[in-house]
């Protein structure tokens, strides 16, 4: 569970992620060689206006012009603000799960997992199936965000040879 | 803890930790062994049982200060940096918090603009969210993600110092005749550790629980952010404590990626479909799509340049007045062009709007923009949607940043500039939606970054100042001398003098070496050439206009003094002479290269860093936050950590 890893052995494991991280990242483009080339990757940055609540932009970005409808990158980007709004939701939920922690000097973290971690599941379950039935048809890729520390939605484009280089 | 990543193994960071975890593990220890029992018996079982559970309570959250990932964000990838951008990018973003402006800082470790209230712990060599500080009791930083249990952390140890205190003295009250015994000299000893310890500790919790109810970082407290301002980030008193206390607990960012299945990514792909008319332009993406922006200008060439029915009548040549309205009006329909990033610094304070009179004078328009789109770290430049927007559009501050090259192909989608038209004929002017607004106050300043933009370039076309007459007199083919599609009006045109934000006229040269003080995302070089030798010309005018529409300083302004700077501060005064220094002004505030030391990415351009400069207090617009190019010489080189 994640909090097992907050602990002492977590942190060991933190300095050398660094370098494990690119190895995880070589691996993964290993994988994408047999996909299309990459043409771009597009980043959608975080919206801040209401604070530091996890809110990304809706604004559709120019690249994608030809590649996807603006209302259905607008829903996905919605869709995703909100599960993120109801990860970081102040309500009885989190109430509950911060008494039982201190009730139970925190040990709980160790057997069950946080509301957000549970959230985050679901947005991860949502990415994939945004990228198998939206995005990858239309030649996109969307990262989800908690690879990039929630800063940003990368959304690498690839290149369409049907219509050329370069779009 | 931190103390062996990525670095030499350093045994005295961790003397501070050892030495508080021994004080307190031990002084309690010896507290239970010699004061509790008899405490259990001539009182109750209860005392040690409470302090017993206190004591638990002062560890599980001094474990999790000590252990817990404070919020670290991992260094950004490759890709999300801007590489091909010939223009140094800027240092600082701003963005839009609830109404206040808030700078963003480029991180030249991590290599992403710091999100508001995050900031780089050099101990610890990461960025941080929601960065406190950097505990050395803990060995450890304070962020978003512990900050609670720092803080419990700090409640419990003084409640069990108290406590501790108390019954120790109460055993020492009914001992005062053995003093000399061994239970009781440890008694003493360890009221002396409590008691003294208690006078910092319970100042920094008295500290934090202040902080917790105003919503603030140590960070921000210390470096006097919201000094006389608002703190955008608050949430009242009640839900300053509730969010501290009672949040869900926030995900580690420093995780592995998970191995996600496989998706097939093959041609051909789907493609979104067009409605008819549908022409809007969209234009540079990151930098990364040139080709794409390549190809639909000579796309978008075609298009213009055929005669629209759209326009109807409006499209036929009128010499004079018309004319240079409609010049006036192609300049701002093509205000975006590709100078992506600049175009995002554009706010949207209601009612502003464009004027344009007969007389080249041209000012930029900030309605009808979302208010949510403010500056981005990536910039993205594309044209407001007009067609789901009442309001006139938004023009962003590069507006009238023209090549003259892509007059004539960057236009705007006829069918939005019809509807354009209607839509201003509908629209009365209102100038009271221009009221103080703090981020109403600052397009204005904000502007400075996108380009020096004069009036009098427009207003009085020197000789050696193309106005966008000239360019499109050059390059214009005769069906782009098109009418405005709205009519200024007088009360537009009593607009002009409010907008602070001059014109600059492109000219139709080859990019001169001249530094760039104001930086841009990615301009063209000619652009920016003639930006350039633009700039000493306009300095006074601007600072003459700035001066005069500056607001008062902003009280709500989230501004960071130098006072607590993050590492590369010794790289600011320090300052490697590399940098050659052409332009009369220096620049204000340094590009985020700049932090490293590093050239520019772009060879041609050389401009001064003002490294001083950087530390120095800039007021509390965001006009002064507007970050300058000091891009330096040298190619692109990689960052290296300063620190």
């Amino acid at each position: 569970m994640s909090i097992a890893h907050s602990f002492f052995p977590y942190k060991i494991l933190v300095s050398s992620s660094p370098f494990l991280f690119e190895c995880w990242t070589t691996h993964s483009l290993q994988d994408l060689r047999q996909q299309a080339p990459i043409a771009a990757k597009v980043f959608v940055q975080r919206d801040y206006t209401s604070g530091t609540i996890c809110q990304f932009q809706t604004k559709f970005p120019a690249t994608l012009e030809t590649r996807i409808d603006k209302q259905q990158f607008e829903d996905t980007i919605r869709k995703l603000n909100s599960l993120y709004a109801e990860a970081e939701k102040l309500g009885g939920r989190s109430y509950l799960e911060g008494c039982l922690a201190c009730l139970t000097a925190y040990t709980v973290f160790l057997c069950m997992e946080t509301h957000y971690e549970k959230v985050l599941k679901k947005i991860a379950s949502y990415i994939q199936d945004q990228n198998d039935k939206i995005y990858a048809p239309r030649g996109l890729l969307l990262t989800d965000p908690i690879e990039r520390g929630l800063r940003v939605v990368e959304i690498t484009v690839f290149e369409d040879r049907s219509t050329g280089p370069g779009r | 803890m931190p103390g062996i990543v990525g670095k030499t193994f350093k045994p005295t960071t961790f003397i501070p930790v050892s030495s508080a975890a021994t004080l307190l593990v031990g002084s309690t220890t010896l507290f239970f062994v010699f004061t509790c029992p008899w405490l259990t018996r001539t009182i109750s079982p209860a005392v040690p049982l409470y302090n017993g559970i206190v004591f638990v309570f002062v560890l599980a959250n001094f474990g999790m200060a000590t252990f817990m990932d404070s919020g670290v964000f991992p260094r950004a990838t490759e890709e999300e940096e801007d590489k091909e951008d010939d223009f140094r990018a800027p240092l600082y973003k701003n963005v839009e918090v609830k109404g206040i402006q808030v700078r963003m800082k480029w991180c030249a470790s991590c290599r992403f603009y710091r999100p508001p209230r995050c900031s780089h712990c050099s101990v610890c060599d990461h960025c941080v969210e929601d960065f406190d500080h950097h505990c050395p009791w803990v060995n450890n930083c304070i962020g978003r993600r512990n900050y609670r249990y720092f803080f419990l952390f700090l409640l419990s140890l003084s409640i069990h110092m108290v406590g501790v205190f108390s019954f120790g003295l109460l055993f020492v009250m009914h001992h005062l005749e053995r003093l000399e015994a061994l239970q009781t000299t440890v008694t003493l000893a360890v009221m002396c550790v409590s008691g003294l310890f208690f006078i910092p500790v319970g100042g920094l919790t008295g500290f934090h629980m202040v902080l917790v109810v105003r919503g603030r970082t140590t960070n921000e407290q210390v470096t006097g952010k919201f000094k006389g301002g608002v703190n955008p980030f608050s949430r009242g008193c009640w839900g300053n404590t509730e969010y501290v206390l009672c949040s869900p607990l926030a995900p580690r960012y420093m995780v592995p990626p998970k191995k996600q299945p496989l998706i097939s990514i093959q041609p051909p792909f789907l493609q979104p479909e067009l409605s008819d008319g549908q022409m809007t332009f969209m234009f540079r993406d990151n930098g990364k799509s040139d080709a794409f922006w390549t190809k639909s200008k000579a796309s978008l060439d075609v298009i213009t340049l055929a005669p629209r029915p759209d326009f109807g009548e409006d499209c036929e040549p009128k010499p004079g007045l018309a004319e240079s309205e409609g010049l006036s009006a192609q300049a701002l329909f093509k205000y975006q062009a590709p100078f992506g990033s600049v175009s995002k610094v554009q706010y949207c304070a209601a009612g502003e709007q464009v004027t344009i009179s007969g007389h080249h004078t041209a000012s930029a328009s900030l309605d009808g923009v979302p208010r949510d789109q403010d500056y981005f770290s990536e910039p993205d430049l594309d044209l407001p949607d007009c067609r789901n927007q009442l309001a006139p559009w938004a023009l962003r501050s590069s507006l009238l940043q023209l090549d003259s090259c892509s007059l004539h192909s960057r236009s705007l989608s006829l069918r939005e500039s019809h509807q354009y038209r209607d839509q201003l004929q509908a629209l009365p002017c209102k100038p009271e939606d221009s009221a103080p607004h703090s981020s109403a106050s600052t397009p204005g300043m904000l502007y400075s970054r996108n380009g020096s933009l004069s009036y009098d370039s427009l207003l009085h076309p020197s000789p050696n100042t193309l106005t966008m007459m000239d360019c499109l007199v050059h390059t214009g083919p005769p069906s782009l001398r098109c009418r405005l599609p709205f009519q200024p009006t007088n009360q537009l045109s009593a607009w002009l003098p409010e907008l602070p934000c001059p014109v600059l006229v492109s000219r139709h040269s080859p990019h001169l070496k001249n530094p760039s003080p104001v930086c841009y995302d990615s301009l063209p070089k000619t652009v920016m050439a003639s930006i350039q030798e633009r700039r000493e010309t306009e300095d006074e005018r601007q600072l003459q206009v700035q001066s005069h529409f500056q607001p008062q300083p902003d009280p709500g302004v989230y501004h960071t003094p130098h006072l607590h700077s993050p590492h590369p501060g010794p790289c600011y005064s320090g300052g490697p002479g590399a940098t050659k220094s052409q332009s009369p002004t220096p620049p204000i505030f340094g590009s985020r290269d700049s932090l490293i030391g590093f050239g520019g990415r772009v060879p041609q351009l050389h401009s001064s860093a003002s490294r001083s400069s950087m530390t120095s207090e800039t007021s509390a617009t965001s006009m002064t936050s507007v970050h300058t190019d000091t891009s330096g010489s040298g190619a692109q080189a990689p960052a290296k950590p300063l620190h």
